[in-house]
């Protein structure tokens, strides 16, 4: 790898839950390589510059969503963004809307929680003969490939957050489930081996589900993996309202 | 990032054991090009409620007689009047464009009995219909059919 002597002036935000009350800016001037991506700066300063910083990541390849910081006030994934897209300073904070553990490092228990609450999933009725028929001869339960594509964009959900980070609804309303959480428990309302979608239906009409979302579409922007959870979240707005409607004039199953 | 968001957005549900900075949210957003348009989206909301108080002083005008009538219609070709009907305009095609051309081909239902159209095909069938009204409507107000 060739060397360069381009200098970047990174400003990294810093938090020490044991001495600071609010984060605060430390800059860094640092040598960088022309491919490097925005980590491969972070990393440097960890392993060069400052041990003290704290920062997530893993895969290198835009899969595991660890990553995910604010970049000059946009959330990316700071392992698919290249360094060559910033001049001369680049500023580096923690995802917005989470509460900060230290340095650049977020609580994720929050997203944990809402994300439970969609059940994600295979939900069965229940157990039934025909199932397990099914499974004894298969091996598992078949899924044609037009049932597949139905539901595969939502699936490739990273959970990177970064469209919590990017949502104005989260900003303001701590009770909004989130596009992600939406998204991928509209995913499982759309898998044929799934039978949940009652219940989940239910859950998205509750408070601070999918209506709460404004379609602001800031989520299918700064989404990574092109998942685009603002369609997701507005096609479970429409399926949920059909939901009741049609609980409205026919007879539940079992009823 | 410069101002606070709300204190519990993103909270856990129990507080863990080692204190956390509240979360905060970009100071730009307001001039940050996705957002601009999304509140230009929201305040086109203001352009509708001051056209809907013409309708309604439209209609009250109705009601007090022909004289009356002929008054308000005058008023309307006044030039701040003709300013108002221009910004009216703009927010409709606006609102039109991100709503119907954008934002609706992405929220077809998947997985039920109707199949999922390509979003061209969606925002051609909606502009074409959109152009139908618009042209019925105006050959109607300008007395063509229907008189």
């Amino acid at each position: 790898m060739a060397e360069s002597k381009k200098m970047l002036r990174v400003e990294i935000s810093r938090f020490d839950p044991d001495r600071d009350e609010v984060p605060k800016t430390q800059e860094y001037e640092i040598p960088v390589q022309d491919d490097w991506k925005v980590l491969d700066a972070i990393n440097y300063i960890k392993d060069e510059v400052d041990p003290s910083i704290s920062h997530r990541w893993s895969c290198r390849m835009a899969v595991c969503g660890s990553c995910g910081m604010m970049l000059n006030g946009e959330p990316k994934l700071t392992c698919k963004t290249p360094l060559s897209d910033y001049d001369e300073t680049i500023k580096i904070e923690p995802l917005a809307n989470f509460p900060i553990v230290r340095d650049l490092v977020v609580d994720m228990d929050g997203f944990m929680d809402k994300f439970r609450k969609v059940k994600p999933w295979i939900v069965r009725a229940k157990a039934r003969a025909e199932d397990m028929e099914d499974l004894n001869e298969k091996g598992t339960f078949s899924q044609s490939p037009d049932q597949l594509a139905t539901f595969k964009q939502f699936s490739m959900c990273i959970n990177c957050l970064l469209c919590y980070a990017a949502c104005p609804v989260i900003a303001n309303e701590p009770e909004f489930i989130g596009p992600a959480a939406i998204a991928l428990g509209h995913r499982y309302n759309l898998d044929s081996r799934d039978e949940g979608q009652a219940e989940r239906n239910s859950i998205f009409r509750g408070e601070g589900t999918v209506f709460s979302c404004s379609f602001a579409n800031e989520c299918s922007e700064v989404c990574p993996k092109n998942v685009d959870p603002a369609a997701a979240v507005n096609q479970a707005k429409l399926a949920a309202v059909v939901d009741w409607a049609k609980g409205l004039v026919l007879p539940r199953e079992g009823a | 990032m410069t101002r606070a968001a709300h204190p519990e957005a993103m909270a856990p549900p129990k507080k863990g054991p080692t204190r956390t900075a509240p979360p905060r949210m970009p100071g730009s957003w307001w001039g940050a090009p996705r957002i601009r348009t999304y509140l230009l989206f929201g305040a086109t909301g203001v352009v509708y409620f001051l056209a809907g108080t013409v309708v309604l002083h439209l209609v009250w005008a109705l009601g007090k007689g022909p004289d009356a009538w002929a008054t308000v219609m005058a008023s309307l070709s006044h030039p701040l009047y003709l300013v108002f009907h221009a910004l009216t305009l703009i927010s409709v095609l606006f609102v039109g464009i991100r709503a119907f051309g954008t934002m609706m081909p992405k929220m077809q239902p998947r997985g039920g009995p109707l199949p999922v159209l390509a979003p061209g095909l969606v925002r051609g069938l909606i502009y074409s219909a959109w152009a139908a009204l618009t042209l019925v409507f105006s050959l109607i107000l300008a007395g063509k059919i229907g008189s």
